[in-house]
């Protein structure tokens, strides 16, 4: 049996009033490799964020080979031998892989650099020169270097965030073989976060699982837990819903019709045929882990995202070439995932912001009238009962739930007859997102065809008539409600199908 | 342990870009106050002889107005480029081209009809200013380059290139052997209203009144508001962030090429390297102090073409007249640290939870 290298006893973080970690424990076996399974947004980054010093818990203690660490900073950190790869990579462009391996001065390889690089360039298969620019490197070499910066830097326990993120299979698959032989040939500590089932069965010995900052599954060993078991911890029970469904559907008002769509910076589409209709008085709901072609699909709906190949026809309409506001016109509503950046502009008033759907319209008089503007807003305001105290200041002084209330009125009061809305209650509180949810369900009643893009497993199942799976920009599968369960969505999600 | 931040205060008065203009406007004359005592002078004595000297009669007040119109137009030029959150630092390059442009097209063309002619005239140095921001801004547009460094930029080329023309092809030989192009002729001087308010200050008006329905009112205004908020959000609303960023920036360099014509036509009647007196930069302060509003930048223009009358008649008094710089500049300073506080508060957090 290993010993524990490094304990995180009882982690407490909070975030203003959000719980990002709440009692959490959380152990290392040396040269062993972990598994740190979670959704988006339970906790898994904090709790590395906090492992490797960038973050203070307000509770708890952090122990190095039994002897507890005072206060971590990232310098002290990596003196005691943690080292974190992030999401971003964080490698200088223009210079070399040894400029990049050698910069920091905790680096033990300056001496023998050469024997060091021949040494790990061999287990991580990695066949360019030393000297050439990083710029110069695949994605797939760039995590490479990025892990090595590690070892150089005399890192023994390595806190790996998404790595398999931005791989293709191949390159994953090597990874995992490289990872193999760093834990079992040079006694590296190895913590793999991320969300994906199959890596984390494949890759690792001993699992943890988070959820909603709450470790629900500590040390499981990995050849004994079923994937059902995995989705279960990580997602947990689903709320019975308390919607009825018994809403009439009518005419298909949205169909999209073999979507492709390539993103320029990579070589896999994005989007891969994508068909699907939406019936007025229907929820569609889509699921998927984040980044799995979502944001995509809905600029490509929604007159945003033109450089693709496919159909999309509203209400009738061939749509396919135009752009944003011929869609307005046909009374289409996006709500996108990003409210403060995309749906509202930071920094411009709350009364420019209430009118940034309509505003070309002749509502607003032949010269925007300020006063018109105002009426509208106030309309706004009552209807959906926003509180925003002064209607010419910035949008982002409005509380987030305020925000998304200003947008999903702004982009519902019309009455639309096609609603993308993504994410729309991530980030809120309990009561802003119940009253979004009427929202959604008053507007499928009224007979909007909607289409609900969320991760927020809980809200696809109150809400959605329909859910469907995106995976690599695919869809994966497609369930009835009452067909659908934890299970089968999850494993769909996880790009497992039997 | 108490920690102090700063939190952008929910609520900010309408009327802050005013008080805060107030409150600058004290520093600017107390600081002015202390220097001229340590000169030994009165500033009661000075300040009043200054005013005496900028409104206290028909004639001194159309002299500062008309040195006003240079300020305004170039700073509502600046302003209307500002609503893309874009800075024009070029406003002094695009008064020279302005007047080159027009000087130009001057001695290219036959005079007919006088009236027309001005109208001609001053429609090509609206022209020639919009012209010399084309290549900042299509560096923006297409590569992002940074406007600010390109338009500064451009100010050094222009006035190198006003500096050739003068002393070569333009260079009028009954000058005297100062570097200057040859006067235009009296029949295209911009007639005066009264005193010697000449008519370039009514179209200072007129082009208040439309920047301020274009940043207000239009369409196209609030499109520049939006895309100047967030590129992204302008790209979802439908609104081509370029394309309008693109337009502003030529609209708002013609003003100020609109100024130097302005400048030429009625008061230097000829291009040299003073056709202008750094109003370009002068502008920047004025429209900065008041928050870019149309209305303020024609009040405080005024003012400041007030002071620089009246800094430069009381030299005579042995006063040197970057008394009246220094009183602009220090307005500046204080206006924008008062603006600072009507917009933030200092709040005090505790680190312990």
């Amino acid at each position: 049996m290993n010993h524990i290298i490094l304990e995180a006893k009882n982690i407490t973080k909070s975030f203003g009033s959000i719980h990002a970690l709440k009692n959490v424990d959380f152990y290392l076996y040396e040269s062993k490799i972990h598994g740190l399974l979670g959704e988006n947004g339970a906790g898994k980054s904090s709790l590395m964020n906090i492992l490797s010093g960038i973050y203070q818990p307000e509770v708890g203690s952090i122990h190095i080979n039994g002897n507890k660490v005072k206060k971590l900073n990232p310098d002290f950190a990596s003196k005691l031998g943690i080292g974190m790869v992030h999401q971003e990579f964080r490698l200088i462009n223009n210079f070399s892989i040894q400029d990049n391996l050698t910069l920091s001065k905790a680096n033990i390889y300056t001496d023998n650099f050469k024997e060091g690089y021949e040494k790990y360039s061999d287990i991580f298969s990695l066949s360019a020169d030393p000297s050439t620019p990083i710029s110069e490197l695949s994605v797939g070499e760039k995590q490479k270097i990025e892990i090595m910066k590690l070892i150089f830097n005399n890192n023994k326990i390595m806190l790996l965030d998404e790595p398999t993120a931005v791989l293709t299979p191949q390159e994953t698959n090597q990874l995992k073989i490289s990872l193999k032989k760093l834990s079992n040939e040079d006694n590296k500590t190895i913590v793999l976060i991320t969300h994906k089932l199959k890596e984390i069965q494949e890759f690792t010995e001993s699992i943890f699982v988070l959820k909603d900052g709450v470790m629900v599954a500590k040390d499981l060993e990995t050849k004994n837990v079923t994937k059902n078991d995995l989705i279960t911890l990580m997602m947990g029970e689903i709320k019975q819903s308390d919607i009825s469904k018994d809403n009439k559907k009518g005419t298909e008002k949205l169909i999209v019709e073999n979507i492709y769509f390539e993103n320029m910076h990579s070589n896999v589409p994005t989007l891969n045929n994508i068909s699907l209709k939406i019936r007025s008085g229907e929820i569609l709901g889509l699921a998927g882990v984040s980044g799995n072609g979502q944001v995509e699909l809905a600029n490509i709906i929604s007159g945003i995202e033109r450089q693709y190949t496919g159909q999309v026809i509203v209400n009738g309409k061939n749509i396919s070439n135009q752009g944003v506001k011929v869609r307005k016109n046909l009374n289409l509503s996006y709500i996108p995932e990003n409210r403060l950046g995309v749906g509202l502009a930071p920094g411009v008033s709350i009364i420019d912001n209430s009118a940034v759907k309509d505003y070309f319209k002749s509502k607003f008089g032949p010269h925007l009238s300020t006063n018109k503007m105002l009426d509208y807003l106030n309309l706004l305001i009552t209807q959906f009962s926003i509180k925003a105290p002064d209607p010419k200041a910035e949008v982002s002084t409005l509380s987030g739930g305020n925000m998304q209330k200003l947008l999903m009125g702004r982009e519902l009061i019309s009455n639309p007859e096609v609603i993308i809305a993504a994410q729309p209650t991530r980030g809120l509180d309990i009561n802003a997102v119940e009253a979004l949810h009427d929202l959604i369900v008053k507007q499928r009643n009224n007979g909007s065809a909607i289409m609900l893009i969320s991760e927020d497993l809980d809200e696809l199942f109150k809400l959605s008539d329909r859910i469907i799976v995106l995976y690599e920009g695919q869809i994966v599968k497609e369930f009835a409600i009452e067909e659908a369960d934890i299970e089968n969505v999850g494993l769909a999600m996880a790009g497992l199908n039997e | 342990m108490n920690k102090y931040l700063l939190s952008k205060k929910l609520i900010i008065n309408e009327l802050s870009t005013f008080y805060s203009f107030l409150i600058g406007l004290s520093i600017g004359i107390t600081i002015g106050s202390i220097i001229l005592l340590t000169q030994g002078q009165n500033p009661i004595e000075v300040f009043s002889l200054m005013l005496k000297l900028s409104i206290g009669s028909v004639k001194s007040i159309s002299s500062s107005l008309n040195k006003a119109t240079p300020l305004i137009l170039a700073g509502l030029g600046i302003s209307i480029i500002n609503s893309v959150k874009l800075w024009n630092i070029g406003a002094e390059g695009q008064i020279f081209m302005g007047g080159i442009a027009l000087n130009f097209i001057y001695i290219s063309s036959e005079i007919s009809n006088p009236n027309l002619m001005i109208i001609f005239l001053l429609s090509s140095s609206f022209i020639g200013g919009a012209v010399c921001i084309l290549f900042p801004a299509i560096a923006k547009v297409l590569f992002g380059v940074n406007e600010i460094i390109t338009t500064l930029l451009f100010n050094y080329i222009v006035i190198g290139l006003t500096v050739y023309l003068v002393n070569g092809p333009w260079k009028d030989p009954g000058s005297l052997n100062f570097p200057a192009a040859a006067y235009v002729s009296k029949e295209v001087y911009l007639p005066t209203v009264f005193g010697r308010l000449s008519y370039g200050f009514v179209i200072c008006i007129l082009c208040t009144l439309g920047v301020h329905y274009l940043k207000e009112k239009s369409v196209f205004g609030y499109e520049l508001r939006i895309a100047g908020g967030s590129a992204l959000t302008a790209i979802y609303a439908g609104i081509n962030a370029k394309q309008k960023a693109f337009v502003a920036m030529l609209i708002g360099g013609g003003l100020a090429g609109l100024a130097g014509g302005v400048e030429l036509l009625s008061q230097t009647h000829r291009v040299s390297t003073g056709l202008s007196q750094g109003f370009g930069y002068t502008a920047i302060i004025v429209a900065a102090i008041t928050g870019m509003r149309p209305f303020g930048i024609f009040l405080v223009g005024s003012l400041f073409g007030a002071l620089t009358i009246g800094g430069s008649v009381i030299q005579t008094m042995g006063v040197s007249s970057y008394i009246s710089d220094v009183i602009q500049a220090t307005t500046l300073f204080g206006a924008l640290i008062a603006q600072f506080f009507f917009t933030y508060k200092i709040i005090r957090v505790s680190e312990d939870v």
